[in-house]
């Protein structure tokens, strides 16, 4: 089988254990994907408090922005 | 996977019941989901003009320390701070739990799409058949170096706050109803529409091959 490539943004356990998971116990690589996860650089993180209830401060979805992730949490 | 987000209030605290939060400071994390959470926690018990809520910082386990500073009344987190506030004392007004939603660009191919979704129903029928062995899982990454959430025992997580579900295509009437609330609040603008939303071919593909392989345990 070839091997498929993604990469994905940080995930965290609350919400994607089973990505984590899956990542650890090899159950990715057994389907055929190589699954990454990008790492966040300082410049890619600003703080939810300087963003207000109507216009969000949110660091989802930059490093797929910028081609270094496929896919994120949101 | 679903996840679990808790209204919580410090231990010395006066509210009881979320109705008790009208016209008190919320510390949410705005433009992420447990944020979102708060609001229909809150917005379930307290009209709109009565929420008050201000920015709190991303880190739930900072989230959590400003709370009992007393830099606001309340806070939404999720685990493993809840289990943190619990065993401070903290009490849970509310709890909900809201899917975890994975955005795709365009270049997953349904291919990859289906070797994602079989690694994590892999995953999610390990973790289902026991959950207790892999709540370390929650002591890592954020809360690595969190003194609070290391003293914790396997024994002190609620395995009903760690919900996992195969994924299946996101239901139209939940997408439009997430569009329209989030709208509602002036949060996205304009008129919901499926197809800018979701793409159902590669979705439907996806889904398709994933389940065609039969997915081993």
């Amino acid at each position: 089988m070839t091997a498929m490539t993604m990469t994905i943004e940080p995930v965290s356990a609350f919400s994607s254990l089973d990505v984590l998971v899956a990542m650890d116990e090899g159950l990715f690589k057994a389907e055929g994907l190589d699954l990454r996860m990008a790492s966040r650089e300082s410049r890619d993180i600003r703080s939810t408090t300087e963003g207000t209830l109507s216009s969000p401060v949110t660091n989802q979805g930059r490093l797929q922005e910028r081609g270094e992730a496929t896919m994120f949490q949101g | 996977m679903i996840v679990c987000a808790a209204l919580v209030v410090p231990p010395d605290s006066s509210v009881y019941v979320p109705q008790e939060l009208a016209y008190r400071t919320v510390g949410l994390d705005y433009g992420n989901g447990t944020a979102y959470a708060g609001l229909q926690m809150l917005e379930g018990a307290v009209p709109r003009d009565a929420l008050a809520t201000c920015a709190a910082v991303l880190h739930p386990g900072e989230r959590y320390a400003a709370m009992m500073r007393g830099e606001f009344e309340a806070t939404v987190l999720q685990e493993p701070w809840i289990t943190v506030a619990e065993k401070a004392g903290c009490r849970l007004v509310s709890t909900t739990f809201f899917h975890g939603t994975w955005v795709a660009g365009p270049d997953v191919t349904p291919e990859l799409y289906a070797a994602f979704l079989r690694g994590v129903t892999r995953a999610v029928r390990r973790i289902n058949a026991d959950k207790r062995r892999y709540v370390s899982y929650f002591k890592d990454g954020w809360a690595a170096g969190d003194p609070e959430v290391q003293a914790l025992a396997a024994d002190d997580f609620n395995l009903g706050r760690i919900q996992l579900r195969e994924p299946t295509p996101i239901p139209e009437d939940e997408a439009r109803w997430a569009w329209e609330w989030m709208a509602s609040w002036g949060l996205i603008h304009g008129t919901f529409d499926v197809t800018s939303q979701i793409n159902r071919q590669v979705e439907q593909e996806a889904h398709e091959l994933a389940w065609e392989g039969r997915v081993r345990r």
